[in-house]
């Protein structure tokens, strides 16, 4: 494998895909490079969150390639064997717009449990890994709490840290403040932060602006299931080029 | 004083036949939880099935068995095998026939109850699950069942208690459980104390599993 192809972590070439009759991704091609923090932003409806459960084996896509951490999920529509898929699972991480926490699992236990059943750690070393993202995602004291007894703040952090704990290559977010209000949006949106400083490969879904123009190295702006508009963050959200990321951003 | 006598040697005598019929009542109460439960998952698993053939299948299947008599089911199972085979499988077999029909009756019902469990699951349990790289059984047995057996508790609940009084159906079969004794007493005293007696130890029963139910619904309380 050459340099250039294993400094791309996820690779998505002409995706297409419908819902009965609905065409909600129209050829979606982006590349997400190692340590690159890249916003995909559009009105409801537009595909993002469509093509991130694409990218994340949730939904399978009609037609085109999708390659993470130089594996192959999936080309020209045609998938990957199941340990392939297993494989490519270990590489990649996914925070949910509505944390889906195990509700019945301590904090400790939903970012351990994948590492000791899915990854066949032992129960120290994941706990050590544990140790550590709950001081990152400043949780220490809430290890052995159950999730109902969270704030939609940590309970999001938990998640961040759950899909953290296997060490992937990259993460996805699909809009991980949209279920919070604005007071507890913030401590998230730091976590994330910290996240990209640490140059942490990362797709996000939001509409943030703010935060997306900030954070993100790249804004994709999705209307129609097509890209209608990428470029470096600041660029796009300040001087739009298209007519559609112009009136979308106006919203802002 | 030789009517108080009386009165407690046949107390005595009908707690002694309801005590050894109430063996048999705990032993048909025992094994039908038993043998149900599991086949009422198994009833619930092919009723979600994508499979045209098995998914209507156990719909017939809970369908017939909720919408008939219990007692015609355990007669039915008892005779079924003379009549249609002309086998006679002797007299063990009115307590075999007896546990068969309460446990295909009583899947039925936990099938439906188990469906309403799961079903009330969220997707994003399984999804979640499937992306930090759970296998299928993994993503069952320690996600999805441990919150569903939370959620079905208070339904189960209510079967558990309504299969401690139905096992007095029995009867039907003169299998020797507790209602059988205690209809042979009271018709021999031609009095209705025995089956007062056994109504009292019904509700003991039936007190006791309130008690225990009550505890492991607290012990699973911890969650929301």
């Amino acid at each position: 494998m050459s340099d250039a192809n294993n400094d791309i972590v996820l690779e998505i070439k002409d995706v297409h895909k419908s819902f009965d009759k609905l065409e909600v991704l129209k050829g979606i091609s982006m590349d997400v490079k190692r340590g690159e923090v890249v916003a995909v932003i559009g009105p409801s409806g537009g595909g993002k969150s469509t093509l991130l459960r694409c990218a994340t084996t949730l939904e399978k896509v009609d037609n085109g390639k999708i390659v993470i951490g130089g594996d192959v999920l999936c080309d020209g529509g045609k998938y990957c064997d199941k340990a392939t898929e297993k494989e490519i699972r270990s590489k990649f991480g996914l925070v949910f717009q509505n944390f889906n926490l195990f509700p019945h699992f301590s904090v400790r236990r939903n970012v351990t449990e994948a590492l000791i059943h899915v990854h066949k750690k032992s129960k120290d070393e994941a706990n050590i890994i544990c140790d550590e993202l709950l001081l990152k995602m400043d949780l220490v004291e809430k290890a052995d709490a159950y999730p109902c007894n969270l704030s939609g703040g940590q309970q999001q952090r938990v998640s961040i840290a759950r899909a953290l704990a296997t060490n992937p290559e990259i993460i996805f977010f699909d809009e991980p403040t949209s279920a919070l209000d604005p007071e507890l949006t913030k401590g998230v949106l730091t976590v994330i932060k910290e996240l990209a400083r640490e140059k942490m490969t990362m797709v996000i879904v939001t509409h943030e602006m703010a935060f997306a123009r900030d954070v993100a190295d790249r804004i994709v702006f999705m209307d129609g299931g097509v890209i209608v508009e990428e470029g470096p963050a600041y660029e796009l959200v300040t001087n739009p080029q298209q007519e559609r990321t112009k009136a979308f951003l106006a919203g802002y | 004083m030789d009517g108080t006598n009386d009165v407690l040697r046949l107390l005595l005598s009908t707690l002694t036949q309801l005590v050894q019929g109430f063996g048999y009542t705990l032993a048909i109460f025992g094994l039908t939880l038993i043998f149900s439960i599991p086949l009422g998952l198994l009833i619930c698993k092919g009723r979600m099935s994508k499979i045209p053939v098995i998914s209507l299948a156990c719909r017939l299947y809970i369908s017939v068995l909720r919408g008939t008599p219990l007692m015609l089911q355990l007669l039915l199972v008892y005779f079924g095998p003379y009549y249609v085979f002309r086998v006679s499988l002797g007299n063990d077999y009115r307590f075999i026939a007896t546990i068969i029909a309460f446990s295909l009756n009583y899947a039925a019902y936990f099938a439906e109850i188990f469906r309403g469990g799961i079903q009330s699951m969220s997707k994003g349990q399984y999804e979640a699950a499937t992306v930090l790289g759970f296998s299928k059984s993994q993503t069952y047995f320690k996600i999805i069942l441990p919150q569903v057996v939370k959620r079905v508790l208070p339904s189960v609940s209510n079967e558990i208690i309504t299969l401690v009084k139905d096992t007095s159906l029995a009867q039907v079969l003169s299998v020797a459980e507790m209602f059988t004794k205690a209809s042979a007493a009271a018709s021999k005293q031609v009095s209705v104390m025995p089956f007062i007696v056994a109504g009292l130890f019904y509700y003991a029963m039936n007190l006791l599993i309130e008690f225990i139910l009550n505890r492991v619904e607290k012990s699973m309380s911890y969650y929301s």
